[in-house]
């Protein structure tokens, strides 16, 4: 069983709170679970995700069930219970790899920002990856965090932008426009890559840009759900 | 004595000579400020330390997304801000900060009416209420320059867990002698009172204590209590404090609700049920003056104007001062 079958499988059951939004990720955390942390692991380079759009929740625990960081069927049996480890936005704490508690967009880059610096200061090699909603793009912070992010020149922060086209009112492009977002980013001196939604792409995509030392990275994901 | 007198020190000073000195003894310390160095007393760490310095420029939410971020990796940090703009970033604080226990200390500068020239947009008269309602924050606010660096030593050193310290800006009075230590979770009793007992924080410790002065001229017996440690607060100083005297006085340069007034209402109303007399900013904001002291009048919180409100209180109206 692969992490969108799983998605599914729960969906079916019941389980399918913010489905939409966790549909759409599936293949950026298959691609940052999958490979790119391990790929790290495997050169000494610690890396981090932070998943910024914490209501995608459902689809980090399908995958921490088919990586075996949690058994088979905890969803059904955790989530959203009361002070269960599967809160419905990820909490610090009660799962590996959660670094931070979500559930208030727009927190995420800042976040990654200060690991990325601590990482300087302290001098280890720590990468970090923070997913974030294309709504999310509405919070004023994320824009202060975009130009923490340029000038400190944090070349070890990697933004992965879900560009699913939908929000929680409606159409992202209806509420406020986010296009021309590659250009918007690029003003902000950022490198930008625009890629295809599979996990071979995103894959590919982040081994490319890890020669990138001097400037932030950003990936905007094509997961175009919203009707036009 | 003229206020003048009372309010000579510089709590930003004391900050900066405590931040360097930690920056000295603590490796991993860092420090944070959104543009203000210059005013908040972060300046000296930063030329001093500037590998361990991050300028977010005029952007407090991601001062504190960033501290965060920067405390989740190891890091000690202290992010520095004029109090009332941290407070644009409550949310992050409380999302982030409060909710992970993160090991972060918030100094909020320029608190209260010390910042007389920039008016009502500044002056924070809200940041106790909303720090102390913030689960597992340590609050404290020291009363001068003595108590700023040895309370920005202990919540750095010793305690654990996120910290918000309230300063004011160079208004600070004169109370301690170099060398006195300060708990968290204690309060500090600089006289008895029989007939009232004012428990005060920050400036208004020197301004209580210059109350006690007039009204003793006058034979009032009048205690004054340094609640220096907002949270935890020391209770048990509160209630015995309280017994042993006729009234007791709150007084704040903080909303008369939920503040210290708020917190010692609590208190009392549960363990000794007795009536306080609130003194702080009665449910209004401040206003641009030309010096402190002209703004502690106009608002009724100079020594003078407290002392006067006391005897009404205590139903003497004799002439103080």
């Amino acid at each position: 069983m692969n992490i969108r079958a799983r998605l599914e499988e729960v969906s079916r059951k019941g389980f399918s709170w913010h489905i939409d939004s966790a549909r759409s990720l599936v293949n950026i955390l298959a691609a940052l679970y999958g490979y790119w942390i391990p790929e790290g692991e495997a050169r000494g380079v610690e890396r981090v995700v932070i998943l910024s759009k914490g209501h995608g929740s459902l689809a980090l625990y399908a995958t921490y069930e088919i990586l075996g960081i949690l058994p088979r069927g905890s969803i059904e049996l955790e989530f959203l219970a009361a002070g269960s480890r599967l809160q419905s936005h990820p909490e610090s704490g009660r799962l590996p790899g959660i670094l931070v508690s979500s559930g208030s967009l727009g927190q995420g880059l800042s976040i990654a920002n200060g690991i990325a610096l601590a990482a300087r200061i302290s001098k280890r090699d720590i990468e970090v990856a923070v997913v974030l909603g294309d709504g999310e793009l509405d919070e004023g912070q994320v824009w202060e965090a975009i130009a923490t992010s340029s000038a400190n020149r944090l070349g070890n922060v990697t933004m992965l932008i879900d560009r699913n086209g939908i929000q929680h009112s409606g159409p992202t492009e209806a509420v406020k426009a986010k296009e021309p977002l590659s250009l918007k980013l690029k003003a902000f001196n950022w490198h930008v890559v625009e890629v295809a939604d599979d996990p071979a792409s995103i894959a590919s995509v982040l081994a490319n840009i890890g020669r990138i030392r001097d400037l932030p990275k950003a990936v905007i994901v094509n997961t175009w759900q919203g009707a036009s | 004595m003229s206020s003048s007198r009372v309010f000579g020190g510089s709590y930003r000073r004391a900050l900066a000579r405590a931040l360097v000195d930690l920056g000295k003894d603590i490796e991993n310390l860092v420090v944070l400020d959104a543009d203000t160095m210059s005013s908040t007393g972060s300046l000296e760490f930063s030329r001093r330390f500037p590998e361990r310095f991050v300028n977010v420029g005029i952007s407090e939410q991601d001062l504190i997304g960033t501290a965060a971020g920067m405390a989740v990796a190891g890091l000690r940090p202290v992010a520095v801000a004029f109090s009332s703009f941290i407070m644009r970033a409550w949310e992050q604080i409380r999302n982030t900060i409060s909710r992970d226990s993160l090991d972060v200390t918030i100094v909020g500068t320029h608190a209260g009416l010390s910042d007389y020239m920039d008016g009502s947009s500044h002056q924070a008269l809200e940041d106790i209420a909303l720090m102390r309602v913030l689960p597992g924050f340590t609050v404290a606010v020291p009363a001068d320059e003595v108590a700023t660096y040895a309370l920005t030593r202990a919540l750095i050193e010793e305690s654990r867990g996120p910290s918000y310290m309230r300063i004011g800006r160079d208004n600070a009075p004169k109370v301690y002698e170099r060398g006195e230590e300060f708990k968290i979770g204690e309060c500090k009793v600089h006289e008895d009172g029989s007939d009232a007992v004012i428990m005060a924080i920050g400036p208004m410790v020197g301004a209580a204590m210059e109350v006690s002065r007039i009204l003793g001229k006058r034979g009032l017996s009048v205690g004054v209590v340094d609640v220096y440690s907002i949270k935890p607060v020391d209770e048990h100083c509160i209630v015995k404090k309280a017994k042993d005297s006729g009234l007791v006085v709150t007084l704040e340069e903080h909303n008369v609700h939920a503040g210290l007034g708020g917190l010692v209402a609590e208190i009392l109303s549960e363990k000794l049920p007795r009536r306080i007399y609130r003194i702080g900013v009665r449910d209004r904001f401040g206003t641009s003056a030309r010096s402190y002291e002209e703004l502690l009048r106009f608002m009724g919180l100079d020594p003078c104007s407290v002392a006067k409100s006391l005897t009404e209180v205590l139903s003497l109206g004799a002439k103080v001062c």
